[in-house]
């Protein structure tokens, strides 16, 4: 007799067998980037700019953001508008990660009703496409980093580890919101809200230096403080970041996306029927 | 949509294509549609439960040899497909075991497209790649599947332009232009015109071969009676018959007409 293709078994303590599921998620690497192309395509759809809104965006934003500090704060110096830039971009790919995620799962439905997959697939499409959508930013920025004379040092090298704690954070907040939004759907409303009070909480539109012992404390509970603090140290000032900012954002990171793998792969059964 | 393994097979006339054993499913659903943190609080309180157990399955063993065409009939909420979510795993069962031989494609309820804005074309390639194909896999049958379609430029249209019949046409193409060997269609037929409801008709008559299974769940009883060699029903998650079709159809006709005089006694 053959050998069965696939067979399906009772989850054991709630997990799917994982040497399977990672697997089958790797042979479909292909879906993932297929994906996140097509609804870049898509967002930029029939507009007169296309694909130049992908560049254009944060250019924009990170306009409209100095226009507020100017006028609320009265600074305009150089490296301000840099570290503003640089934070703000940043911030968009965990914030851009949080908003694509929290509908990866409940719109994904007709995929879900009718295709054995691994579910995980579409959060980590949604960091994609927010991966995608940085990177322009990223060149923007450095082509910013040119005109303001920002300094050059083997310190910038420290932007890699960064930037890859931040892209393992956005992953994580990506499959636990998607998760939760299942059970939960009031998140999706109250997440523009989150999303805004967590840009304000953060060193983006002002330096962390200028807060107080006090609200540093505070910021202990912010998941995102310590990382956009050493990125602005990093691609700004040209300094390698503190081991106490890098360890505290490498903990916030990785807890995150244990929990929220653990609780989406433990819940992944449900959706089927959930949605 | 499809699931397809990286090779082909070659199966002999009545050799296992599908083992079911004892296969039990049981699910939580919350009872309001929408689960939102205001619905959950305002039942806090009352000590209500939000959610209930539903059994969809209880114990269903059966096998499917390649060269069935199996007919499922059953009521609404009779768990035909939940029985078809399990076989290809898209729910996993809560008990026993299913074992698949060989590659599957599936039309089930909600067919292709997933993502409306999208193009009819980019659906298709995504659903494959999901389901496991290679790019280069849904390259080859691609064309096959629009001209199958008859969807003609509007496959590269975006989905939300997409009238119910050219959903149902594409997702049908889909299933049913790749050959797998094992094909499920779930509810399918009921949509499309009647041109296209013949010509997936034919198309499926096409696909029954010996080194073949099709199941096919309908409440076309008409249909499974004409295309099917055996045909099972279940009632309420459980099997209550397998058998011929004809023998199946008739037992399963005489419960319903029970059900319907034992209710209108009631009504007088």
């Amino acid at each position: 007799m053959d050998k069965p293709v696939s067979i399906y078994e009772p989850f054991h303590a709630g997990l799917p067998p994982m040497r399977e599921y990672m697997r089958s998620l790797w042979a479909r690497r292909t879906f993932i980037s297929e994906f996140s192309r097509s609804e870049l395509r898509n967002q930029n759809y029939g507009s007169v700019l296309g694909q130049l809104w992908l560049v254009l965006n944060p250019l924009l934003l990170s306009g409209v953001y100095f226009l507020l500090i100017y006028v609320i704060g009265g600074s305009s110096d150089a490296e301000r508008f840099g570290h503003l830039t640089a934070s703000l971009f940043l911030f968009y790919l965990i914030a851009n990660s949080l908003t694509g995620g929290v509908k990866a799962i409940t719109s994904g439905q007709r995929l879900i009703l009718n295709t054995s997959f691994p579910r995980i697939m579409l959060p980590i499409s949604a960091t994609v496409i927010a991966l995608f959508k940085f990177i322009p930013t990223l060149i923007v920025f450095g082509a910013i980093h040119v005109v303001l004379g920002l300094p050059y040092t083997w310190q910038l090298l420290w932007a890699f580890p960064v930037l890859f704690i931040a892209l393992v954070l956005a992953l994580g907040l990506s499959i636990l919101i998607s998760s939760i939004n299942v059970y939960f759907r009031d998140i999706a409303s109250m997440l523009p809200y989150m999303t805004r009070s967590l840009l304000y909480l953060s060193p983006v539109l002002y330096e962390a230096s200028s807060l107080s012992e006090r609200m540093l404390l505070f910021e202990n509970a912010n998941p995102i403080f310590f990382i956009l603090d050493s990125w602005a140290r990093v691609v700004v000032q040209g300094e390698a970041p503190t081991g106490a900012a890098l360890i505290q954002s490498s903990i916030w990171a990785f807890s995150i996306f244990f929990i929220g793998t653990y609780f989406f792969l433990s819940r992944e059964r449900d959706f089927a029927v959930r949605l | 949509m499809i699931s397809l393994s990286a090779y082909s097979h070659t199966h002999s006339e009545h050799g296992l294509a599908i083992s079911v054993q004892g296969l039990g499913l049981t699910y939580k659903t919350s009872i309001d549609k929408k689960p939102t943190l205001k619905a959950r609080i305002k039942t806090l309180g009352r000590g209500r439960k939000h959610t209930r157990i539903v059994r969809a399955l209880d114990d269903v063993t059966f096998d499917v040899t390649y060269g069935t065409v199996l007919g499922v009939i059953g009521s609404n909420g009779a768990g035909k497909s939940s029985l078809m979510r399990t076989i290809t795993g898209i729910i996993p069962p809560t008990q026993g075991r299913v074992e698949v031989y060989g590659t599957v494609s599936t039309l089930l309820a909600l067919g292709v497209g997933f993502n409306p804005s999208m193009t009819g074309r980019e659906n298709v390639y995504l659903g494959g790649l999901a389901a496991g194909m290679s790019r280069e896999e849904i390259d080859t049958n691609f064309d096959a599947i629009a001209e199958f379609s008859e969807l003609g430029e509007s496959i590269d249209a975006p989905m939300r332009t997409y009238s119910s019949g050219m959903y149902a046409r594409l997702a049908f193409s889909v299933a049913a232009v790749v050959e797998p060997d094992i094909l499920i269609i779930d509810e399918a037929l009921s949509t499309g015109d009647a041109k296209f409801k013949e010509k997936s008709l034919n198309r499926i008559k096409e696909l029954r071969s010996a080194d073949r299974a099709l199941i096919l769940v309908s409440h076309a009883l008409k249909t499974i009676e004409e295309m099917c060699n055996e045909v099972i029903w279940l009632n309420k998650g459980t099997l209550m018959m397998r058998g011929n079709p004809s023998e199946v159809i008739e037992a399963y006709r005489k419960f319903v007409d029970a059900r319907k005089s034992a209710s209108s006694d009631e009504d007088v």
